[in-house]
């Protein structure tokens, strides 16, 4: 039985997110804190009001509101992990009356710690980037900008973070909805956050339109969906799922909606132009965290919705369909990324690709002759495991990479390959911090981008071997086959414009103007080495998290 | 069974110099040049120092462990994979990806030997490699390397399967052709690090294909739980596993530089001295002898009998190589190059013993197996100690005739010599009195080299042969062998005298020579140590290493107090009248007859009274009277054509290289041909073909959100096409 939504019970399992909520809140008022005061009408007396005003000198600091929102959720995400990590995480549904609102579960909450993670890292980074300039005297146009819209800023990232929390809690498509129009909306402002730019305010501006037209796809999908059960409530859906006409378009209508948000050919033309026109930072979040976003719509409508039961037979009506937009997504965006020499639209097709991997996992889970197989639902949780697990440890290295990009943003644009050209020699500690990102992406081991292509790929391969015994034929193997072969030879493709990062980085001389060392950045280069070594610690031990992913993709009520 | 303690560390053993590999060469990178890292760092090596001494205390303290429980096993997980094997009786099965460590007393003993040596050497190396002008500024290199090749050995070590040991020994294989051809500008050194890669790659070829055989024997297992559990060697037909292990083997004999893959070993000279001592005592040479006696459960598991033929087979390699590596050492002239043959010479002694050893085991002579296996093993160590403090020896004479030459042809510009060669016996003698601390490492390493009775390789060469002449008394063949490595014991005992002689004593026969004098830091540390460790070898042999070392799981030491007495008895007063007299025969050679010739030839007392220290002053004494009343006379010997041959090596280089010109070489221009038309021609093919799919498929991102939302609703199309096929 589910807590009623404001019940006190509520408020205990919801802490986190209503802690988002209050440092959300505190960062609009703590800055307007003043001397103001308030007269009674009539009358000559003056109540003290403290909004507005004459600022306070303390309060009013520009560097507040990024205190404010790294200490706001490095608490959140520090409750969710003490939360979740003894593995003893309760389920918790939020009901309002009959429906089921919201669940807080294991899933929920790892993919909590993703966002969570990957926005404090940005924060982290931003406060360097887009730092607040404090100290008195002359300050440039730029510094001026830059003081006036901290709390902006900070704010932005911060409801993105509530957005993408609901999305992850909600158990009806239409909160699902609600959560992931909030997140979208803050990143597309984030997105052209640098108005004067003009490259920052058009990508923005086309993110915003095509986002726009993909969400209002996939809400006419929801709508037929609505039509159809009478209800959006994940539970319902799954249980009268039928397959039928109406259904089916929805469905299919749905699917556009969130392969925009995963970057899904041919859904992401619009996700190179932002990452390149957006802070390095914020184009982090939109790789890993929106990504992630995406990723949790594809699971609740695809997994948990649309799989046929156990105990029928037959594979999932999407199977054809996932497949080939797999399989295309990944060879278009190692393609594009190959001839690509702005190091931004390389990762950014680079994170297509990844999104084309990750659906071909998805898809091994719809290929099962569900009713055929001895132990579908471990099966299939182990490759949901597979997909959490690559989702995180994108945090540590795609973020990571923007991250140094972010770095060399400070000191100028970072928009061409030749921005990196000998960054090994001019700080030898983030060129191979760098490097190490670019090997992970590649796949490398011992690296964690290694561990997570292994077990997608392991997850497809034994998918398609399914419980086939003594020697098996290739005719036996499911045809699923074939997508851990693109997904191989693509990673083959992909190899090519990683490395010509650190060819780039190790070989070359530094450009005219950027012989001098980097700029220095305290937190952002805190920001890089968390994500270095959490790829260098997951990818030599990650029998933890791999753990965790288990128990978050067992906490999903898959078919 | 695993075991706690130190044993969880262990994987660090391997692990910190490994790590240390990049670190060095990255440091390297950026402070070539500055004072701090010249005078602090020594160029990287107080950086290779460090890990190599962290490696030494954890090697250290595992075999303090490891004395109380025999036999432990440790894995350290990488991860594991839980859904590989679905086709099996369970449906979700465990995969362990990691590494594991698999320690007994022949780990232990090789660990102590691979991790004091490299130990000592990097020592060794802080004080020869940095003042050498020729090594400015690409030192980092050469301790990156070295550290990576500690790495390769350590690691091998500690490995418990035949893939992991396969994978460091191919670490190895690498680290040497990096650090022989390590004067790359020097065309003989590049050609001596191609030679040493290629020889050794040929054993290579032959021991993947062995462990493939394993591997489809042993149903898809290379662990030694596995494969070494009898019942499973029972369960496998023994003539497929001696085809196997035999491929295995020659792979160990390339690695081993035995003949006939020996011709690298020479020419390895041509690599830095420290690499010279890292090769040859401490690490690379060893791994073809650890890797042979690894196959010794195969021998006693197997039926009776079965394997014999290869356990002959290694023992006649090892006997042929002993008698023939021990005649080239004859007439060289180069200091290293007559190490480097004596270096083949033992290690074809220890090949015999471990024959010997493998043959009992075959046959059910348990305990006669396990003290020849603790014979060779203990000659494995002997040897390392001693050749070790040999090289570094050496290296320290050489590197005093550099300093001294540039001294000579400093003062007085008409000596100016370019072909001056540092080190050619020919150019030095009377350096007794002037380099006493390395003289005195020399006198001891060679004593043990020759098998002096007391010192260091006495106790175990006696062991060896008097288990191949016990094997020959059951099995005639084994005479062979056995006969040779006597015969080689007293040809050892001319070769190593006549190369002490030559350079130490009687008078100077250059200038340089007279200005000698040991003045370089850090050299004479690891010389002391290695003489003492030696002599302390007696220490190990009054323990009873020879039993001890032999029963990998379950052997125990003795007390020194008590087993002394009985080792003493055991090696001179043998009740075994055969036993004994073979004893006294091998010492008269080695002690008598070799020696005597060599003073004969080559003796002299030191120039202008000038005296060595004590214990060496009286050898040189004895050689000056020997040399005085003798009149042999060897010039028939030195113009004869075998004289002749053994300076060409035994022509087998030169047949080598013919076959090598004519077949490997045509052969490699075919590849390369291959390599350039039809490989590159396809990836560049491919390249191509990409990049112009990239500019196309780029082209239609055309940065209008209109052309955007119009494929977006194509995509839209294609979804609901594919998802109405399926419905």
């Amino acid at each position: 039985m589910g807590t009623e939504v404001f019940s006190t019970e509520f408020w205990k399992a919801v802490a986190p997110e209503a802690i988002l909520v209050i440092g959300l809140v505190l960062i609009f008022v703590v800055p307007n804190l003043g001397n103001s005061k308030f007269r009674i009408p009539l009358t000559k007396v003056q109540i003290p009001w403290f909004l507005g005003g004459r600022r306070f000198k303390f309060t009013g600091s520009p560097a507040i509101p990024g205190m404010l929102a790294a200490a706001t959720l490095f608490t959140a995400l520090g409750m969710m992990v003490i939360e979740t990590i003894d593995g003893k995480m309760d389920t918790t549904t939020v009901t309002s009356g009959e429906t089921v609102l919201l669940q807080i579960d294991a899933f929920s909450r790892f993919f909590e710690i993703i966002f969570l993670a990957a926005i404090l890292l940005a924060v982290m980074a931003s406060l360097d980037r887009i730092p607040a300039n404090t100290f008195e005297g002359k300050k440039t146009l730029d510094e001026l900008y830059d003081n006036r819209r901290q709390a902006d800023l900070y704010i932005l990232m911060l409801t993105t973070a509530v957005g993408m929390c609901m999305v992850a809690l909600a158990q009806d498509l239409f909160v699902l909805f609600v959560g992931l129009e909030l997140a979208s909306l803050a990143t597309y402002v984030l997105v052209a956050f640098h108005k004067e730019s003009k490259a920052g305010a058009e990508a923005g501006v086309k993110y915003f339109i095509v986002g726009s037209v993909a969400s209002g796809i996939g809400l006419y999908g929801l709508s037929l969906l609505y039509l159809e059960y009478g209800s959006l409530q994940l539970d319902v859906l799954a249980s009268d799922w039928d397959g039928s006409i109406l259904a089916t378009i929805g469905l299919g209508l749905v699917l556009v909606g969130f392969g925009f948000k995963v970057s899904a050919a041919p859904f992401h033309f619009a996700a190179p132009d932002a990452y390149a026109g957006a802070n390095s930072p914020v184009a982090g979040i939109l790789a890993t965290a929106s990504k992630a976003m995406g990723m949790i719509g594809l699971v609740r409508v695809l997994l948990v919705v649309a799989l046929p039961d156990v105990d029928s037979d037959g594979s999932a009506i999407w199977l054809y369909t996932l497949a080939t937009l797999s399989v295309v997504t990944m060879t278009w965006g190692n393609l594009a990324a190959l001839g690509s020499t702005n190091p931004k639209r390389m990762l950014a097709y680079s994170s297509v690709a990844h999104a084309g991997y990750m659906m071909a996992a998805l898809t091994a889970v719809g290929a099962w002759k569900w009713g055929e197989i001895e132990a579908p639902v471990e099966y299939a949780h182990a490759i949901v495991a597979a997909v959490l697990f690559h989702l995180f440890v994108l945090v540590a290295f795609k973020l990571g990479a923007f991250l140094v990009l972010g770095l060399l943003e400070m000191e100028g644009g970072a928009s061409r390959l030749s921005a990196l050209s000998g960054l090994a020699r001019r700080d030898p500690l983030i060129g191979t911090a760098m490097f190490v990102f670019m090997l992970s992406l590649a796949g490398v081991p011992p690296l964690a981008g290694f561990m997570s292509k292994f077990l997608v790929v392991s997850g497809i391969v034994s998918a398609s071997i399914g419980d086939l015994s003594g020697s098996v034929s290739f005719s036996d193997l499911h045809w699923i086959w074939w997508l851990a072969l693109a997904m191989f030879i693509n990673s083959a493709i992909s190899v090519f414009y990683y490395l010509r990062i650190g060819v780039v980085m190790f070989l070359d001389v530094p450009e005219e103007g950027r012989r001098k060392p980097l700029p220095y950045g305290a937190s952002i280069r805190m920001a890089i080495w968390i994500c270095l070594v959490a790829t260098i610690i997951i990818g030599l031990s990650g029998d933890t998290l791999i753990d965790m992913c288990y128990r978050a993709a067992e906490s999903l009520n898959l078919g | 069974m695993s075991e706690t303690g130190i044993i969880d560390y262990a994987v660090l053993i391997p692990l910190l110099p490994m790590l240390a590999f990049p670190v060095i060469l990255f440091l390297g990178k950026i402070f070539n040049g500055t004072p701090g890292w010249v005078k602090n760092a020594k160029e990287g090596g107080i950086i290779a120092l460090t890990v190599m001494g962290a490696s030494l205390v954890l090697t250290l303290l595992l075999i303090k462990e490891h004395l109380h429980h025999i036999g432990s096993t440790n894995v350290f997980t990488w991860f594991e994979s839980s859904w590989w094997n679905p086709g099996a009786d369970v449906a979700i099965t465990t995969k362990v990806f990691g590494f594991g460590i698999h320690i007994d007393h022949l780990t232990v003993m090789l660990l102590f030997v691979a991790a004091f040596l490299c130990f000592l050497i990097n020592v060794f190396s802080i004080g020869y490699m940095n003042t050498d002008p020729i090594n400015d500024n690409r030192n980092h290199r050469f301790y990156a390397e070295f550290v990576l090749f500690c790495s390769g050995m350590l690691g091998m070590v500690l490995a418990d399967s035949f893939l992991w040991l396969f994978i460091f020994w191919e670490l190895m294989g690498l680290c040497s052709y990096l650090l022989i051809g390590f004067y790359w500008e020097r065309p003989s050194a590049s050609y001596a690090a191609k030679k040493a890669f290629l020889t050794t790659r040929v054993g290579d070829v032959f021991l993947i294909i062995g462990l493939v055989m394993l591997w489809n024997l042993f149903d898809g297992h290379l662990d030694y739980a596995y494969v070494f559990d009898p019942v499973n060697i029972a369960a496998v037909n023994s003539g497929d596993l001696q085809i196997a292990l035999g491929m295995m083997f020659i792979g160990a004999v390339g690695k081993s530089a035995q003949f006939p893959l020996h011709v690298w070993l020479p020419d390895a000279m041509e690599g830095p001295t420290p690499v010279s001592a890292l090769i040859h005592a401490a690490t690379m040479v060893n791994a073809g002898l650890y890797l042979v006696a690894r196959m010794f459960p195969f021998f006693s598991g197997a039926e009776l009998g079965a394997l014999s033929t290869l356990a002959i087979i290694i023992a006649c390699i090892g006997g042929i190589t002993a008698v023939m590596a021990a005649l080239i050492a004859f007439v060289q002239m180069d200091l290293k190059k007559v190490l480097a043959y004596s270096t083949m010479s033992q290690l074809a002694y220890i090949f015999t013993g471990l024959g010997s050893a493998l043959w009992f085991a075959n046959n059910g002579h348990d305990d006669l197996a396990a003290f020849a296996m603790g014979a060779s093993l203990f000659h494995l160590f002997n040897h390392a100690m001693a050749k070790g403090m040999l090289f570094m020896a050496s290296g320290s004479v050489i590197h005093e005739m550099h300093h001294a030459h540039h001294e000579v042809a400093h003062h007085d510009d008409d000596h100016h010599d370019d072909h001056f060669d540092a080190q050619s016996m020919e150019n030095m003698g009377g350096l007794a009195s002037r380099m006493p601390i390395t003289a005195t490492a020399m006198f001891v390493g060679s004593m043990s080299i020759i098998g002096i009775p007391f010192i260091g390789g006495f106790w175990s060469k006696e062991g060896i042969i008097s288990s191949a002449w016990q094997v020959a008394l059951k099995e005639p063949i084994f005479l062979l062998p056995a006969l040779l490595i006597l015969i080689g014991a007293g040809m050892t005992g001319f070769y190593m005298s006549r190369m002490w002689f030559m350079t130490f004593a009687g008078k100077p026969k250059t200038e340089v020579a007279e200005k000698v004098h040991e003045q370089t830091a850090w050299i004479p540390i690891p010389l002391v140590t290695l003489t003492v460790m030696t002599l302390g070898a007696v220490v190990l042999a009054g323990m009873h290493a020879g039993n001890w070392l032999g029963n990998f799981e379950t052997g125990h030491y003795s007390n020194f107090f008590d087993g002394f007495g009985t080792e003493i008895e055991h090696v001179f007063l043998n009740h075994d009248p055969f036993l004994m007299i073979l004893t006294y025969v091998a010492i008269g050679l080695s002690l008598v007859l070799g020696p005597s010739f060599a003073m004969a030839l080559y003796g002299g007392s030191l120039d202008g009274g000038k005296k060595a220290k004590p214990w060496m002053q009286w050898a040189i004494n004895l050689s000056a009277k020997v040399n005085k009343n003798s009149n042999f006379d060897n010039s028939k010997w030195a113009n004869s054509s075998l004289s002749d041959s053994l300076h060409k090596r035994l022509h087998f280089d030169a047949i080598y290289d013919a076959a090598v010109m004519k077949i490997v070489v045509g052969f490699a221009n075919l590849s390369a041909m291959f390599d350039s038309k039809v490989i590159d021609g396809a990836i560049k093919t491919i390249e191509s073909t990409s990049q112009n799919a990239s500019r196309k498929i780029r082209s239609l991102t055309t940065g209008s959100a209109r052309d955007y939302i119009m494929m977006a609703a194509l995509g839209t199309l294609a979804i609901f096409i594919l998802l109405w096929g399926v419905a």
